[in-house]
């Protein structure tokens, strides 16, 4: 890189910085509205969702539409990738890793896969939901990969699968809103059907269901992202 | 403010490598960090040093800090992993077909 161009970078970064700092400290500090979005949902959000997490509340009942919109920007990503990587899709073998850590993957992979479903089925009730959870389950894929080879992984979580389970995710998704119109309300209502007290796993109405059509979703999809792109970068080991 | 200063610096560190680097991956990266200084700025301004935004029988509800700013984040990181596993993806395009990852090589390629 030439010399005036590092100047002029640097000059033009350090204007950028000076800018930010000095309007950002004339922001107002910790803002209070009486009739805000914050006390309607800290004061009524459990009687209203059945959910103690208030984020799930919010992710998957008052704006459960944002949140589809968001699984279907995974889609299309998933889509994109897909259709730019994948077009072999014969298994790809590279050999894993030593016995010592086949064997102890081979006991903490139902482990982390319990963990992951813990995870998802818990999100109305403690830290995580669909996403935090998915992420794990999309992890069991990757171990598979990584430690007992991509054949095994296409064998025993075939790209088929993969895409079933994306797929089914999201149906279950966008059932659940449509039920919410045949059953007389709006789209993606909660409609209640569990309702065993709060605080118990078996409530928040359909936030569960939603959070595991989530999970399953993201998962696959990370799933697939990461076949897709191991499956060409090792594509020479083939060869040997 | 430190939360202020923290932001800036790290969004100029993913600026710096999108304009200097020339590498496809490390701008990629830059990306990446200036997404998590914005993130990170977004959760420290809207904390107002209360509990997580979860009910466990003890907590005061006006204790808590303010739930939407963390599901609007979370929303974030998703679509910031989704459009970084595809930037990579076409990074992976771009080195198969031209066996480089330096944008100015590439550009030169595609003229010829």
């Amino acid at each position: 890189m030439s010399k005036t161009k590092h100047i002029f970078t640097v000059v033009i970064l350090s204007l950028l910085g000076v800018t930010l700092l000095v309007n950002f400290d004339k922001l107002p500090g910790q803002f209070e509205y009486a009739n805000s979005i914050y006390h309607h949902i800290t004061n009524n959000g459990v009687s209203e969702t059945g959910s103690l997490n208030f984020v799930t509340a919010i992710l998957y009942d008052y704006r459960a539409y944002d949140s589809l919109g968001e699984s279907t920007i995974i889609f299309g990503a998933v889509s994109g990738i897909v259709l730019l990587l994948s077009r072999k899709t014969l298994p790809v073998s590279s050999h894993g890793l030593s016995f010592i850590v086949k064997r102890t993957f081979g006991m903490l992979t139902p482990f982390i896969f319990l963990f992951g479903i813990y995870i998802i089925s818990h999100g109305h009730l403690s830290p995580g939901g669909g996403f935090q959870g998915g992420v794990i389950l999309g992890a069991i894929s990757i171990i598979f990969s990584i430690v007992y080879g991509s054949e095994f992984d296409y064998k025993r979580y075939s790209p088929t699968t993969k895409t079933l389970l994306e797929t089914s995710g999201a149906l279950l998704f966008i059932g659940l809103g449509l039920l919410g119109v045949i059953m007389g309300g709006n789209f993606l209502v909660n409609l209640k059907i569990l309702d065993s007290g709060v605080g118990t796993l078996l409530s928040g109405g359909s936030i569960p269901f939603i959070n595991i059509g989530i999970g399953f979703k993201i998962g696959a999809g990370l799933a697939i992202i990461f076949y897709s792109m191991i499956q060409k970068t090792f594509k020479e080991e083939v060869n040997l | 403010m430190i939360n202020n200063l923290v932001f800036v610096i790290l969004f100029l560190l993913g600026f710096y490598a999108i304009l200097v680097k020339k590498n496809l991956i490390k701008m990629v990266i830059g990306l990446n960090i200036m997404e998590g200084a914005i993130f990170y700025w977004f959760i420290s301004i809207t904390d107002r040093g209360g509990a997580i935004p979860i009910v466990n029988g003890t907590q005061v509800a006006s204790q808590m800090n303010d739930p939407v700013p963390q599901a609007l984040i979370l929303t974030g990181i998703v679509i910031g992993a989704s459009t970084s596993a595809f930037l990579l993806t076409l990074v992976i395009e771009l080195n198969k077909f031209t066996s480089s990852t330096n944008p100015d090589q590439i550009g030169g390629m595609i003229e010829d």
